[in-house]
């Protein structure tokens, strides 16, 4: 079960979404609780209706709802009214604290220690996007392995131990949703994602000052490190007004194209 | 004939990596700070192939797959980057803003390859009524598909770059991409920041 739960997205649909993946992934606990092919056919028939939630969450939904088969098979088929409830109802939970923990953190935090371990290594190209520099091939791969080797371990984990917690308390609505202070642990995740943001936010503007100190004069620092803030402020203010990055981003490359292209002002660099 | 054979080289293993993005694993090897560097390697360009990974990805982040949101694609918008830089010869900061499109082109084929697989409900169903327990050939079907249209979307993506890069006056353009492209990491910096900060301080 564990390891088919890494597919468990495989044949997401619009009709019933992780359906697929979810009764897949539940086959072997299915088969070990229903020698019967006719129960075991029901049972089937049973997750291939409608399952959403966040794939990595979706080991306490697993565990949680073989333990339940496993208690109808031996009490007779009353105890299986609950269970799209109880599966719905947890489906939901750990969907919502899935979101925020691995999307809304965890992954944004995989870039930030890309970028830490390539400045840590003395690469600097992800921020001089001109500059010609060696790097050795290690040490580009380092930066973004490093990211995925904390991700997927916690992830990993996370479905590991999911299964377990879900298999032991199966049967309850709530179940698992106290097997960490998950509150917690969102609240730190945020707390150390904004320090390694700060950190490079930090770092580049800093990069920014040391390539360009004492080669140019003090307006042109200032337009050179003022350049980057209306940058930030821009994509501020049109994400307030509900555009995309990609909006911001072709919103400059129109700007830059027809001042430097079009109307062939002096190109102009960041650094030197 | 070699750059021909990495580009085909390279859109299978686009393909493969992509489905790691929804279908199998999710350990993030798909996303453009991965993809990047390792077809950039693969084309004899590793250092502007981690740029262009870690630039895209960084636009990237800022969408959150929830529920049945189709993001743009960071796997086809690194991989379409790179060979529009190593095998279409354009200007890496051209190259950047090719991908970037080619990502967000990317979202409305594969949400439609999600909606043609809810057809697929009934089959197992019905497969499933009659005896027959089997539902790995069906995933494995599913994950086929997406390989293929993404290899196949890679390619023809990266064909057009090598046409547009025949275009006449086309490095006219470059002091415009290139200035833009030079603010490209200051933007995703930003919404790497705002997101955080945003997290931290919201009641």
């Amino acid at each position: 079960m564990f390891l088919r739960s890494f597919f468990i997205q495989a044949g997401w649909n619009y009709e019933r979404f992780q359906n697929l993946g979810f009764a897949f992934s539940l086959q072997p606990a299915l088969e070990k609780i229903y020698p019967d092919r006719e129960k075991l056919k029901a049972a089937l028939l049973r997750h291939l209706q409608i399952f959403n939630t966040q794939p990595y969450m979706a080991s306490f939904v697993l565990g949680n709802i073989a333990r339940m088969e496993e208690r109808a098979a031996a009490a007779g088929e009353g105890e299986l009214k609950s269970l799209p409830g109880v599966k719905q109802a947890l489906a939901s939970s750990f969907a919502s604290i899935g979101d925020r923990i691995f999307w809304g953190r965890l992954k944004p935090m995989t870039v930030q220690v890309c970028l830490l371990v390539w400045s840590a290594c003395g690469f600097y190209g992800w921020l001089f996007t001109g500059m010609n520099e060696e790097a050795a091939f290690g040490v580009l791969l380092a930066g973004p392995l490093s990211g995925i080797a904390v991700y997927s371990i916690f992830s990993i984990y996370i479905r590991w131990t999911g299964l377990a917690a879900g298999y032991a308390c199966g049967g309850s609505a709530n179940c698992a949703l106290d097997a960490a202070n998950w509150p917690r642990l969102i609240r730190l995740l945020s707390a150390a994602g904004f320090a390694m943001s700060l950190a490079i936010a930090l770092l580049s503007f800093g990069l920014l000052a040391g390539f360009n100190c004492g080669a140019c004069r003090a307006p042109d620092l200032l337009l050179k490190i003022g350049l980057p803030v209306a940058v930030l402020a821009l994509h501020r203010v049109l994400r307030a007004l509900g555009r995309s990055v990609f909006f911001t981003a072709g919103l400059l490359l129109a700007v830059s194209v027809l001042a430097f292209s079009l109307l062939k002002l002096e190109p102009f660099k960041l650094y030197l | 004939m070699i750059t021909l054979l990495k580009t085909f080289i390279s859109a299978g293993l686009a393909g493969l990596l992509g489905l790691d993005a929804v279908q199998a694993g999710q350990f993030l090897f798909s996303r453009p700070a991965f993809v990047g560097p390792v077809l950039g390697w693969l084309n004899g360009c590793p250092l502007e192939g981690a740029r262009l990974g870690i630039l895209l990805e960084l636009l990237y982040i800022d969408f959150i797959p929830v529920g049945g949101v189709v993001p743009p694609n960071g796997t086809a918008a690194a991989a379409v980057g790179v060979l529009a830089y190593s095998a279409g010869g354009l200007a890496p900061s051209l190259s950047f803003f090719i991908g970037m499109a080619a990502g967000v082109a990317y979202a409305p084929l594969e949400s439609r390859l999600r909606a043609s697989r809810s057809p697929l409900n009934n089959l197992v169903e019905a497969q499933v009524s009659a005896g027959n327990f089997e539902l790995r050939r069906w995933l494995a079907r599913a994950m086929l598909l997406e390989n293929a249209a993404m290899g196949a979307y890679v390619l023809c993506a990266a064909g057009l770059a090598a046409l547009l890069g025949l275009a006449p006056g086309l490095p006219r353009l470059y002091p415009g991409t290139d200035f833009a492209y030079s603010l490209m990491p200051w933007l995703g910096l930003s919404g790497l920041y705002f997101r955080f900060r945003t997290q931290v301080y919201k009641k």
